[in-house]
């Protein structure tokens, strides 16, 4: 995803944002609301869900603009402080609903650390596309996997926003992986 | 016998993603063995095509309920600042009658003083709720936002000290009628909170 606003434009824009110009807000959400409903959609599992994470970001955009400090402050771009705090928000709700949707995965155990499959795997391939593969791993694997290698998030930095440790990332990524490669066979369809 | 060893799937990925370069074993391994090159080469491939999924198209308009909540917030924050003046110079006003007539308290001072106790409680009891931590579903939100207008219009009347001297009843009247709107309001909450199980 990039920043779909030019600096010079986001500055202003922020500036009449934070003295509370709803009209201001509103070009705000209109800018980044389909970055951040994808992002959404990606870490929760349902429409309803990432429509509640759409709405929780912006409400939340809108109270704490204030405290972003801007590129220049060292806040990083308006889209990397909106994209974290969706992020945030949709980690929220794994914590809050107490979902373990993850630990079918790590019962899997031993795959993802005794030694790459290179040949096919057992399991017939289903080869489906990417995007229902994508959609069939649990909701927090599937974060691990949109987060890393979409957005670019370290292991550091999903561990925190996770709340787990950074082996903890890297054996999510390493299983869904697997998974995925269970699923889209030995090409990768799209 | 010498067992073959390939990659793990967590060092394959680190070494993709430049993760300290994975370790010096796995990158010669890869440099050495077709299978594991294949599959780094795969894995590139799964990551520039998780990165070319098209975007979601947003199914309904979220902006009326963000912008209704963030109002309400900030018309509540308002009224919080706005009924700790409120307080003060009701006590004010209290404190001139009864420094003006020590010896007897009247039974309007009595009544507002009950009034304007239960419009603390209540405020208590709001804030408790965090109302400034909840998102608001669209309908919610106009009917909290509704209620705070009236506790605003209240306020305003409130804030004329003057009428205090003038008609005492009124003023307690106001006070009550607050501490019923801080009630609706604590109501509103509190029945989201249970649907949503919070």
């Amino acid at each position: 995803m990039a920043d779909t606003l030019p600096l010079a434009e986001a500055r202003s824009l922020v500036a009449r944002a934070r003295s509370g110009d709803l009209a201001a807000l509103e070009q705000l959400y209109r800018t980044y609301e389909g970055p951040v409903y994808t992002l959404a959609r990606r870490l929760t599992h349902s429409e309803d869900d990432a429509e509640d994470v759409l709405q929780d970001t912006f409400l939340e955009v809108c109270r704490s603009l204030k405290q972003w400090r801007g590129e220049e402050g060292g806040g990083g771009t308006l889209w990397g402080w909106i994209r974290t705090i969706a992020a945030s928000k949709a980690m929220m709700r794994y914590r809050r609903e107490k979902l373990r949707e993850w630990e079918p995965l790590e019962e899997e155990g031993a795959a993802a650390g005794s030694g790459v499959a290179v040949s096919a795997p057992e399991d017939v391939p289903l080869k489906m596309d990417l995007e229902a593969a994508l959609a069939r791993l649990p909701e927090r694997s599937r974060a691990v996997v949109w987060l890393h290698d979409v957005e670019g998030y370290t292991h550091e930095e999903i561990a925190e926003l996770m709340g787990m440790t950074t082996s903890f990332s890297k054996s999510q990524l390493a299983r869904a992986h697997e998974r995925l490669r269970q699923w889209l066979g030995a090409g990768v369809g799209a | 016998m010498s067992e073959i060893r390939h990659g793990t799937m967590e060092e394959l990925l680190a070494l993709r993603d430049g993760e300290g370069g994975g370790s010096a074993w796995v990158r010669g391994h890869v440099a050495a063995c077709a299978a594991c090159a294949a599959e780094l080469e795969r894995l590139e491939q799964v990551r520039s095509q998780l990165r070319a999924l098209p975007p979601f198209a947003v199914p309904r308009d979220r902006w009326p309920a963000v912008r209704a909540s963030f109002v309400a917030e900030r018309r509540r924050r308002r009224l919080v600042r706005w009924s700790g003046v409120l307080a003060a110079a009701a006590a004010l006003v209290l404190t001139f009658a009864v420094l003006r007539h020590p010896q007897a308290i009247s039974p309007e001072d009595v009544a507002l003083q009950q009034a304007m106790a239960e419009s603390a409680t209540m405020e208590q009891v709001f804030q408790s709720l965090h109302p400034d931590r909840r998102a608001l579903s669209g309908q919610t939100a106009t009917v909290v936002a509704e209620l705070e207008d009236q506790l605003a219009q209240v306020d305003a009347s409130l804030n004329d000290t003057v009428a205090y001297r003038r008609d005492p009843e009124q003023v307690a009247a106001l006070w009550k009628q607050r501490a019923g709107l801080l009630s609706a309001l604590v109501d509103v909450h509190e029945t989201r909170a249970t649907i949503a199980g919070l």
